[in-house]
């Protein structure tokens, strides 16, 4: 009986931890407006300059479809890389992280709780981008099933930032190495996930490299049922596949966390500003 | 104004710029680091180039050197803007030594030019290597040996300078205020992303943009470099390189002001030393 309410006195500490993790990061990321709008502007920029490439080259206007949706789910990428994996980093550089290890809760809830709020704020700025770049190109969607789109879309996000998770145990022990590598991981997965065109239309090789990463899945399976009007049916691989994704990466993403914490923990450099 | 003491601390700022972006690694990780963000981001537009004219019939492998040339060279766009825009908060709050390189007499101008310069050092490096194999790989009608070098050392002679002074003005805006210097660089270089003409011709963009894109030295640099590597027997491009000199010697004049007024308003509202943690 002790034990039982002890776990659930645990884990109503946890979600209020992870809960308090996530009002922060929802209400420090809106809190100037300027950020928002620059957030949305950008984005939209870069797709814009691609969809002009398209348009100089004649492509058929669903390509202008694939770039709106990439643009869109690029956000989602470089909030996972940024908030997600370096924020560890970021924390420690900043004097925070000795808080969250004192703290007398599971670093999983502060990650999770980072996560939700990440995916709240992304959510809101890639609705932006989608709804904008509809409008500025007056992109055509022929939409097959939008309970399959917005399964395939919530999948994509849980392993995705799952893998964030991952990730963010890397930087607790590798300082700016890490924030190097996660510079490494914008353009090489923007290509190889085919944020601005289909992925199938990549060489096969380049492919079967992308598919270690859930976006790629995500962002194919997305383009499919609204371009393309695929049903379940014709997305029912990537789902599974997204379904594996989170399988495998929520629990490397625990296992990570303590093992990175332990090591850094024993060469005494797991608060260490500057390296 | 001390010639030999600014160029010595311009040296140094050079020195230090080149240790903080490369030293936390090994000199041929660092090389691998350099070539392959640059050259993912060409494979991108070489992609969209491939797939688009398959889709589209449009076959034009003339138009695929400009964007290729173009992309390339926005490198140095890229590199020292980000880099110069992150570098304010990187001094002052993060390794918290701005104060003491601003209380240095004469020294945070030639410093300023001294990280500029690194930056734009490192992005050479990208550039070269990211052309060579892209011409390789790409086949680009680029003749090495057909080159106009004079006039694409001339080019990157003043529009290298242009980009750092944009710099000067990102450094002299995060002075004021902590809001946006985590990102300043990306905004602004997107925008010349955007105008510059460095992946499709600006006469593409609406008319109401073009006129913008007709005021940034990038978008006559890239022209510049474009007809000493594409067309190097064709006549010289007076007016873009007229235009090139005019606007970044614009540009020059326009960060030095930037930069002064926000440093006095700093000085003024006592926020040369603020650490916002924004």
């Amino acid at each position: 009986m002790s034990h039982s309410r002890g776990f659930l006195t645990e884990l109503e500490l946890n979600l209020r931890a992870a809960y308090a993790r996530a009002w922060v990061r929802i209400v420090g990321g809106n809190r100037e407006p300027m950020w928002i709008a620059f957030e949305v502007i950008l984005p939209i920029m870069t797709l814009s300059a691609y969809v002009f490439v398209y348009r100089v080259l004649n492509a058929p206007p669903e390509f202008t479809g694939f770039v709106v949706i990439g643009g869109m789910m690029l956000a989602f990428w470089l909030n996972v890389l940024w908030n997600m994996a370096a924020q560890l980093y970021w924390e420690k550089e900043t004097g925070n992280l000795t808080h969250f290890l004192i703290a007398p809760i599971s670093r999983m809830a502060i990650l999770l709780g980072m996560a939700l709020g990440g995916a709240v704020n992304t959510t809101l700025r890639a609705i932006a981008i989608l709804v904008f770049g509809t409008y500025i190109f007056q992109v055509e969607y022929t939409i097959g099933d939008p309970f399959t789109a917005m399964l395939i879309f919530i999948l994509t996000l849980v392993a995705l930032y799952a893998l964030g998770m991952l990730f963010s145990s890397l930087f607790l022990l590798y300082g700016r190495e890490a924030w190097h590598t996660a510079n490494l991981f914008q353009e090489p997965v923007f290509f190889v996930s085919g944020f601005y065109f289909p992925v199938n239309l990549l060489p096969f090789w380049i492919q079967v490299a992308a598919s270690i990463l859930p976006i790629t899945f995500g962002l194919d399976g997305i383009r499919n049922v609204l371009i393309n009007g695929a049903q379940l049916d014709g997305v029912y691989v990537h789902i599974l596949v997204l379904l594996l994704f989170i399988a495998i990466l929520l629990p490397l993403a625990r296992w990570g966390l303590a093992y990175m914490e332990r090591l850094a923990k024993k060469e005494g450099r797991l608060t260490l500003r500057w390296i | 104004m001390d010639i030999g003491r600014f160029l010595k601390s311009a040296r140094q700022g050079f020195s230090l710029g080149w240790k903080v972006e490369s030293n936390w690694t090994d000199p041929w990780l660092f090389s691998i680091y350099s070539i392959i963000r640059p050259f993912a981001s060409l494979l991108i537009v070489a992609f969209i180039y491939i797939i688009g004219s398959q889709a589209g019939g449009t076959v034009n492998p003339e138009f695929l050197a400009y964007l290729l040339v173009g992309n390339t060279f926005f490198i140095y766009a890229a590199t020292i803007l980000l880099t110069m825009g992150w570098l304010l908060h990187d001094d002052r709050e993060h390794y918290e030594v701005f104060k003491h390189i601003y209380i240095s007499p004469g020294t945070i101008h030639s410093y300023l030019l001294g990280r500029g310069l690194a930056a734009a050092s490192i992005a050479t490096v990208s550039v070269v290597l990211t052309l060579v194999f892209g011409a390789a790989l790409f086949n680009l009608p680029i003749d090495p040996l057909a080159i106009n070098y004079p006039l694409l050392i001339a080019s990157v002679a003043v529009g290298v300078p242009s980009l750092i002074f944009t710099g000067y003005m990102l450094y002299g805006v995060s002075l004021v205020s902590a809001k946006l210097e985590w990102a300043l660089g990306e905004y602004v270089s997107g925008i010349f992303f955007l105008l510059a003409g460095v992946i499709f011709p600006p006469e593409v963009l609406p008319t109401w943009v073009q006129p913008l894109s007709n005021v940034l030295p990038l978008t006559y640099f890239l022209r510049v470099v474009r007809a000493s590597m594409l067309s190097p027997g064709a006549p010289l491009p007076a007016s873009d390189l007229l235009y090139l000199v005019l606007y970044s010697l614009a540009t020059a004049a326009l960060g030095l002001v930037v930069f002064r007024l926000a440093e006095q308003r700093a000085k003024k509202r006592g926020l040369i030393d603020m650490k916002a943690v924004y």
